[in-house]
């Protein structure tokens, strides 16, 4: 199981090729067995009758001598038999009377005359026919003497085979060489065949590795393979989808910026609202002053609501400023801009009566990792979208707390809760998908931004009725590490 | 050496194998292809005998060319499987002359003359050898109780004789006394028989032995002799009483005597390992006749 899972895991230049050699391997290994097979039997049949020629020849030539058990005859006879230009010499003759007495043999030291054969060298006959033992190289074969169809004897023959045995083994080295130099060469062409043929699938493979990584590119046409028109037609195809998630992506700028603009007309108007108030008291000072400027007590408080209310509009107008000029984005997050969004949203806050609950635990130091602008962005977008959520006179809340690890930011609201296509657009970080209609594309940009800084976000009913989002920002990865 | 050429159908073609089996026939075998055909008057059957040499058919071709020349007289040879067909043939005068063997001339001694006695060392004697296996360990007759026994023929005086009568001398029945003997027809074969262990012993002629360990010693060292009986007269080359005074005997025995003095002969000598013939005196068999007058009646 174990080995098929790594197989399965090979390149498919790998695997294709393996798959024709072990085809090729298995149907060698078929055709050897056939082929031994039927030169085993054509074999048997050549010894066989060489075999019978022999066997004919000493049975015609020691019958008479059997039926007088002379065994001077009989061993000269099996001597004037004894062939000498065959490549199958017969190893052993012996030649026995009735009750299997031995009238002679070609070795008398070995078959003692006159004795009774040996039951186990008998044994290794096997009825009429050839039996071939390739462990002592030797081939069986017995022939009965028979005299007017009385069984006078029987010629026992044992064959050298050493020849048949290494004829055999040199086909067998013969195939298995020729199938291995076959089975390597279709294995190197199935190798080069397969891979020209996945290279485009390749390539393919490779831009769409990219894109998944976040940087789709185009294949450019020289990589088109000129004759693969199929190929040809998936590039094509490919390069369509990459052109439409390229022209999404900038719809999807247009739209954040939109958003980004919108959210600025409502602080505007909000800004604007902020900066009226003043300007009526100052209005108000500048007339008293015109009309009793003269009189110190007067002017000197005119002028003290003159300052408060410009220092008022600065700040406004500074919060604005620092949110919207992109060259202070990247400064590391600082208290101030947590006072900055308060100040921000104060006017969304106080046209719908809300309350903000601000609580910060522990001093923001500078935090490379935690940027200015992006973190602005998230936690303005988050209380503008807890405003939107909380009824008129609720409450809404901001908590920050600086821990070793992280940078925690919590905004609560007061709303029936977070609608679950609004809690997907901010938890699930696979769906690359940019809100068609431009709803929920705050939250959109907050996922974004989380994204982009590492940052985790929840959603949770906390205490009572009240819904939390959470944004934690982790400090440099190697202390995140450690950490974890 | 003792009788005739065991040479039978089968092995005409006279290879060095097949020669070398004749090897037992000590007499110049002579006999007529058919019965009782009419005899040309220039032509002498005679046989030739057996002959342990490298070149069968050579020995032949030299000994008949030889005779042939010397005699003056056409020399027709064949042979037969055994020693009695031979010696039939020359007792009922179908052959003019025959190589046989010291028994049956022995035996026939009324009907037979002598022609001539190869000389072996210089001398128409030789001994019968008992061979056993060489690495066997006996060293008396006693010992081979039990033994397949392979002896030449039935009318050889070393391949049978001796031995027969040594058994009689120590009153042994050797059917009993060996579990099984056998005839092999020729000495040859009983070298053969006892070298390969078909036979744990033989009787077999002390001249042909000792000629075939120079011959052949892979086979013939693998037996070695275990008794060597007295001398006795070697086989002679023997003619009916009838013919013994014919011109062509006459020729004959001429030829065979002067045999060391001609080269022509002298090769066909050395072929044979002899050192010619002689014009020996029936007694040298005397030591035949005893056994054989020790056994009449038994055999």
């Amino acid at each position: 199981m174990n080995i098929l899972s790594r197989i399965r895991r090979l390149p498919l230049t790998v695997r294709v090729p393996m798959t024709v050699a072990i085809l090729m391997v298995a149907v060698s290994g078929l055709i050897s067995e056939r082929v031994l097979d039927r030169l085993s039997k054509t074999q048997e049949v050549y010894l066989q009758r060489l075999a019978s020629a022999y066997l004919d020849g000493v049975v015609a030539s020691v019958t008479p001598s059997v039926l007088r058990e002379d065994s001077w005859e009989v061993f000269d006879g099996i001597e004037r038999m004894k062939p000498s230009a065959d490549d199958i010499l017969p190893l052993e003759t012996v030649v026995t009377g009735k009750n299997q007495i031995v009238l002679a043999s070609s070795d008398p030291m070995a078959r003692e005359t006159l004795r009774s054969l040996d039951p186990e060298f008998i044994g290794a006959f096997n009825g009429t026919g050839v039996r071939i033992d390739a462990n002592t190289r030797s081939g069986y074969v017995r022939r009965d003497i028979t005299y007017q169809n009385q069984l006078i004897g029987a010629v026992y023959a044992v064959f050298d085979v050493s020849s048949l045995l290494r004829e055999r083994r040199q086909i067998l080295v013969t195939l298995l060489a020729t199938n291995t130099v076959f089975t390597a060469f279709l294995g190197f062409i199935g190798f080069v065949t397969v891979r020209r043929m996945i290279r485009p699938m390749q390539v393919l493979e490779t831009h769409m590795i990219d894109a998944a990584a976040g940087s789709s590119t185009l294949i450019a046409d020289s990589e088109f393979p000129v004759a693969n028109k199929e190929a040809v037609s998936v590039y094509r195809a490919y390069n369509a989808l990459v052109r439409s998630e390229m022209e999404r992506q900038v719809l999807a700028r247009q739209l954040a910026e939109e958003e980004k603009l919108a959210s600025l007309g409502r602080l505007a108007s909000g800004m604007a609202h902020e900066i009226n108030n003043p300007l009526g008291g100052l209005m108000n000072a500048v007339d008293t002053l015109r009309l009793h400027g003269e009189r110190r007590t007067v002017r000197e408080s005119s002028i003290e609501l003159i300052q408060r209310g410009l220092h008022g509009i600065r700040e406004v107008v500074e919060a604005a400023l620092a949110t919207y000029r992109p060259e202070r984005l990247t400064r590391p997050l600082a208290d101030q801009d947590f006072a900055d969004l308060r100040l921000l949203v104060r006017p969304e806050l106080r046209r719908k009566q809300q309350r903000l609950d601000y609580q910060i635990d522990g001093t923001i130091d500078a935090e490379p990792r935690w940027p200015a602008g992006p973190i602005r962005q998230a936690t303005l977008n988050l209380l503008l979208n807890a405003a939107a959520a909380t009824p008129e006179g609720g409450r809404v809340g901001l908590q920050v707390m600086v821990t070793r690890k992280e940078l925690d930011i919590a905004i609560s609201d007061q709303g029936s809760g977070m609608p679950d296509s609004a809690r997907s657009i901010l938890s699930d970080r696979t769906n690359k998908q940019v809100p068609r209609d431009g709803s929920g594309l705050g939250l959109w940009i907050v996922r974004e931004i989380a994204g982009d800084l590492g940052a985790a976000i929840t959603v949770s009913r906390e205490t009572g009725s009240d819904t939390v989002v959470r944004l934690s920002v982790p400090r440099t990865i190697s202390e995140v590490s450690k950490v974890a | 050496m003792s009788g005739s050429p065991p040479l039978d159908a089968v092995d005409r073609t006279w290879s060095r194998r097949s020669a070398m089996r004749l090897a037992g026939g000590a007499a110049f075998c002579a006999f007529s292809a058919g019965p009782a055909r009419a005899q040309a008057k220039d032509t002498i059957r005679f046989g030739l005998t057996p002959v342990f040499l490298t070149n069968d058919l050579e020995l032949l071709n030299s000994l008949q060319a030889y005779l042939a020349h010397e005699t003056g007289y056409e020399i027709e040879l064949i042979t037969r499987r055994t020693y009695q067909e031979v010696t039939a043939l020359l007792v009922s005068g179908q052959l003019d002359a025959a190589w046989i063997c010291g028994y049956p001339f022995v035996h026939y001694r009324d009907d037979l003359e002598l022609v001539a006695v190869p000389d072996w060392n210089g001398k128409p004697l030789y001994q019968s050898y008992l061979i056993v296996g060489a690495d066997r360990e006996a060293t008396s007759l006693e010992e081979l109780s039990g033994d397949i026994h392979a002896f030449s023929d039935p009318d050889s005086n070393s391949g049978y004789l001796v031995t027969r009568t040594l058994l009689y001398e120590q009153a042994l029945d050797p059917e009993i006394f060996f579990r099984k003997t056998m005839f092999t027809y020729g000495h040859r074969n009983v070298i053969r028989a006892v070298a390969s262990g078909l036979a744990q012993s033989g009787s077999v002629d002390g001249y042909v032995w000792e000629v075939m360990r120079e011959i052949e010693p892979d086979l013939v060292e693998r037996t070695r002799p275990l008794r060597k009986s007295e001398w006795l007269g070697f086989p002679p080359i023997a003619t009916s009483k009838v013919l013994s005074h014919s011109p062509r005997i006459e020729a004959l025995t001429k030829a065979l005597l002067s045999m060391a003095e001609k080269p022509e002969g002298e090769r066909v000598l050395s072929m044979l390992r002899l050192t010619g013939f002689e014009s020996a005196d029936p007694s040298i068999f005397d030591g035949i006749a005893v056994k054989v007058a020790l056994l009449r009646g038994v055999l």
